[in-house]
C-alpha cells in the first residue's frame, strides 16, 4: 500500500496542523518564552513543510492514483495474511489475560502456522513446544508475570 | 600495588568466574534474539544479581551486556533484524553484505572490532576516567543541545534514498518522543487522559514493533518463503581479520575514538555512537556511493564505536554517578544495593573493587572472541529453519518481549502501534532509523533547548558563547550547509 507524494503530502500537512493546533493548548512555564509547546510546535512546522513540499512534488509531477499496491499486496491473500497476523496480536491483547498466556498463544501460533501452510503436525510441535518453552523461560527463570488466566501453573 | 593484587584475588575466584560464563552466555543468547535488547538482558539480570557479591554481581552485568551488544550483530546481518538498537545503525548494510553471500565478512568484522572496541573503551576507561569525566561534567545544556542537534543531523543523512523522507521519518519519532509527561514543563502532551502513556512510550516495545513486527507482517503477507538469496552457511569468519585491519585501521581508530567520547558523555550510549559513527564513517569515505549496498567500511566503523562506548559509559557512571547509558543506569541503581556507592569515594576507599570491574572488563571482551565465535556457527541454524515456522515464532518471542519490558499489555499495544507503523513507513520508502533516533535523542535535545532558554533568557547567541558550544554549533551549522549545497548542485543538475 504506497501514498501517492499528494496523498502522503495531504497526510502529514493534516496531521501537522492536528499537532500544531493541539499543542498551543498546553500550559506556558510562568515567565518563559518556551514552554511545553515550543517543541511540538517545531515538530509540526517541520513536518507540515515536508508535507507542503511533497505535495507541491505531487502536483507538478505526472498524475498519480492516491493509492497504489505494491508489488506484494497485488499477491492473492497478501493483505488478508497481513491483517489476520495483526488480529491475532489484538487477541492476544484482548484474551491473554481473561484466558491465560498458554491456550492463547499457542493457538495464535496454530492460527498463523495454518495459514503459512506448515504441516498440521509440525504446527501442533511448534505452537505447543514454542509456547511451553517461553512460559518456561520468561515465567519462571526470567520472571515475567506472564498473565495465568484460567489456566494452572505449569508444573516448573 | 596491593590494590591491584586484592582485585585478582577477588576475580579469580570460580564463583566470579562461571557468574562472568553463563552471564557471557545469557548475553549471546538474548542478544541474538531479535526484539530482546541488551538493556533488557541487564534489567532481566538485576534480579538474579540481588542474590551476589558486588564484584560477581557488576561482573556478569559488564559482560552479559558486552555480549548482547556483539550478538545483536548476529540477526542483523543474517535476518535484517538488528538485535538490539546498538546494530540498527548498520543493520541494513549487514544484511546487504549476506545477500552478496558474504556474511562471514560482515560477521568477523562484528565479533573482531566489537572485541578491540571493547578493550579500547577499557583501555580508556582504566587509565583516562577522571580527566575525560571532568571534560563532560563541564558540558552544559548548550553543549548537550549541540551534540544531540548533530544526532539528529547525522540521522538525516543516514536516509539513503531521500533527505525528505529521512526527516519526515525523523520527525514521526521527535513526535513520539513528546508524548507524555516527561518534559521540562511536566506537563502531559498527547497522552489524551491514559494513564500509561504518561510515563511516555516505551522504547523497547517501540524498537520491536518496528523493525521486527513489521518484518514479521512482511513475511507473512508475502506467505513466508524460504529466506531469499541469503547465505546458506557462514564460512571462516577469521579468514578477512588481518585484511580487515590493515584496509580500515583508520575508520577502526576513529571508531573506538568517537565510540568512546559519545559513550562518556551522560545520556549518550551504545546506539547512538553506532548511528553517529555510521554517518562520520560515510561522510568522510572515498567511496559514500557504496554505502548501503553491502560495504563493510561503514559497519567496522560502528561496530568498533558502539563497543567502546559500552566500556567508556561507565567513566561517569563510576567517577560521578552519573549514567552513561540505559545499561549503565541499571548499573548505578544496583552498586547502591550493594553499598558502593558511585563517585569519586569509590576510588578512594574501595580501589579493589574498581580494578577487579575494570579486570572483568578486559576478561569480558577477551571470552567474546570464542564464545562470540561459537555464537556465529550456531546462529547458521536460524536460516535453516523454515521461514513459515520461524516468523510465528519471532512474533511470540515478540509479544512476551514488549510485555516483559512494561510487564503490562500496554507494552504488547505499543508494539502493535509501531509494528503497523513502521510496515507502512517501509511500504512508503521512509526509512525506520531516523524515526528510533528521533525517539532516543528528542527528549535530550527538548530538555536542553529549554533549559538553555531559560538560562540566558531566550537569547539564540548564548548557544554560540561558550567555545566548546561554539564549536559544535558551528559543526552542525556546517553539515547542514553542506546537505543545502548538495541539494542545491542535484536541482540545478536535473534535467
Amino acid at each position: 500500500m504506497r501514498f501517492s507524494d499528494r496523498m502522503l503530502g495531504g497526510v502529514l500537512i493534516a496531521f501537522a496542523l492536528a499537532v500544531g493546533i493541539y499543542s498551543q493548548t498546553f500550559p506556558d512555564i510562568p515567565g518563559q518564552q518556551y514552554g511545553a509547546a515550543a517543541f511540538p510546535t517545531a515538530i509540526a512546522v517541520a513536518l507540515g513543510g515536508c508535507g507542503l513540499i511533497l505535495f507541491a512534488r505531487g502536483l507538478l509531477g505526472p498524475r498519480e492514483p492516491l493509492i497504489t499496491l505494491t508489488e506484494w499486496t497485488r499477491v492473492p491473500g497478501a493483505l488478508l495474511a497481513a491483517l489476520v497476523t495483526i488480529l491475532a496480536v489484538v487477541a492476544y491483547i484482548l484474551l491473554a489475560r481473561p484466558v491465560g498466556f498458554v491456550p492463547v498463544m499457542a493457538a495464535i501460533l496454530a492460527v498463523l502456522l495454518v495459514l503459512l501452510r506448515v504441516p498440521w503436525w509440525q504446527t501442533a510441535i511448534f505452537a505447543v513446544g514454542t509456547t511451553l518453552v517461553i512460559d518456561f523461560v520468561f515465567r519462571s527463570v526470567l520472571l515475567v508475570p506472564l498473565p495465568l488466566g484460567i489456566m494452572p501453573r505449569l508444573p516448573w | 600495588m596491593d590494590a591491584i593484587a586484592a582485585a585478582f584475588e577477588l576475580v579469580a575466584t570460580w564463583q566470579v568466574l562461571a557468574a562472568v560464563l553463563s552471564a557471557a552466555l545469557f548475553g549471546l543468547l538474548v542478544g541474538a534474539i531479535p526484539g530482546l535488547t541488551a538493556t533488557m538482558a541487564i534489567a532481566l539480570l538485576v534480579p538474579i544479581t540481588f542474590f551476589m557479591d558486588p564484584v560477581p554481581a557488576v561482573g556478569t552485568m559488564v559482560t552479559c551486556a558486552a555480549m548482547a551488544i556483539f550478538a545483536g550483530d548476529i540477526p542483523g546481518t543474517l535476518l535484517r533484524i538488528p538485535g538490539t538498537p546498538a546494530s540498527a545503525a548498520y543493520a541494513e548494510e549487514a544484511y546487504a553484505l549476506t545477500r552478496k553471500g558474504q556474511a562471514e565478512l560482515a560477521l568477523g568484522a562484528n565479533l573482531l572490532f566489537s572485541a578491540i572496541g571493547g578493550l579500547f573503551g577499557t583501555a580508556v576507561l582504566i587509565f583516562a576516567a577522571p580527566t575525560l569525566a571532568e571534560i563532560a561534567l563541564k558540558f552544559s545544556s548548550f553543549e548537550y543541545f549541540w551534540m544531540a542537534l548533530l544526532g539528529l543531523t547525522c540521522a538525516a543523512f543516514l536516509s539513503v534514498a531521500s533527505p525528505i523522507n529521512g526527516v519526515i521519518s525523523l520527525c514521526i519519532g521527535l513526535f513520539v518522543a513528546t508524548i507524555g509527561l516527561n518534559n521540562p514543563a511536566g506537563v502531559p502532551r498527547f497522552t489524551f487522559g491514559s494513564t500509561e502513556m504518561l510515563a511516555g512510550i516505551d522504547f523497547i516495545p517501540a524498537m520491536i514493533g518496528l523493525f521486527a513486527v513489521s518484518e514479521v507482517l512482511r513475511n507473512i503477507a508475502a506467505g513466508a518463503p524460504r529466506w531469499e538469496i541469503v547465505q546458506e552457511r557462514v564460512g571462516n569468519v577469521f579468514r578477512h581479520w588481518g585484511g580487515l585491519i590493515v584496509t580500515y585501521w583508520r575508520q577502526q581508530l576513529r571508531g573506538n575514538i568517537l565510540g568512546t567520547i559519545i559513550g562518556a558523555l551522560p545520556g549518550a550510549g551504545a546506539d547512538i555512537a553506532a548511528w553517529v559513527s555510521y554517518a562520520i564513517s560515510r561522510r568522510f569515505s572515498r567511496t559514500p556511493e557504496k554505502f548501503g549496498t553491502g560495504h563493510i567500511e561503514g559497519i567496522v566503523e560502528s561496530t568498533s564505536a558502539n563497543n567502546s562506548s559500552l566500556s567508556s559509559a561507565w567513566i561517569p557512571a563510576l567517577v560521578f554517578g552519573i549514567p552513561g547509558d540505559t545499561i549503565t543506569a541499571i548499573v548505578i541503581g544496583v552498586l547502591y544495593v550493594k553499598g558502593l556507592n558511585p563517585g569519586p569515594t569509590l576510588f578512594l576507599f574501595n580501589p579493589q573493587n574498581i580494578y577487579a570491574v575494570f579486570l572483568i572488563f578486559v576478561l569480558a571482551n577477551l571470552v567474546l572472541i570464542p564464545l562470540g565465535w561459537v555464537a556465529i556457527k550456531l546462529a547458521k541454524r536460524l536460516l535453516q529453519v523454515p521461514r513459515a515456522v520461524l516468523m510465528p515464532i519471532i512474533l511470540a518471542f515478540c509479544i512476551v518481549g514488549a510485555f516483559a519490558s512494561t510487564n503490562s499489555m500496554y507494552g504488547v499495544i505499543v508494539m502493535l502501534a509501531f509494528g503497523v507503523l513502521g510496515f507502512f513507513m517501509e511500504e512508503n520508502e521512509i526509512p525506520l532509523a531516523p524515526c528510533i533516533l528521533g525517539i532516543v535523542i528528542g527528549p535530550i535535545l527538548e530538555k536542553n533547548f529549554v533549559t538553555s532558554m531559560i538560562k540566558s533568557g531566550g537569547s539564540f547567541f548564548s548557544f554560540f558563547e561558550r567555545p566548546i558550544a561554539a564549536g559544535l554549533g558551528i559543526l552542525v551549522i556546517l553539515v547542514w550547509a553542506s546537505l543545502l549545497v548538495g541539494w542545491a548542485r542535484a536541482w540545478r543538475r536535473r534535467p
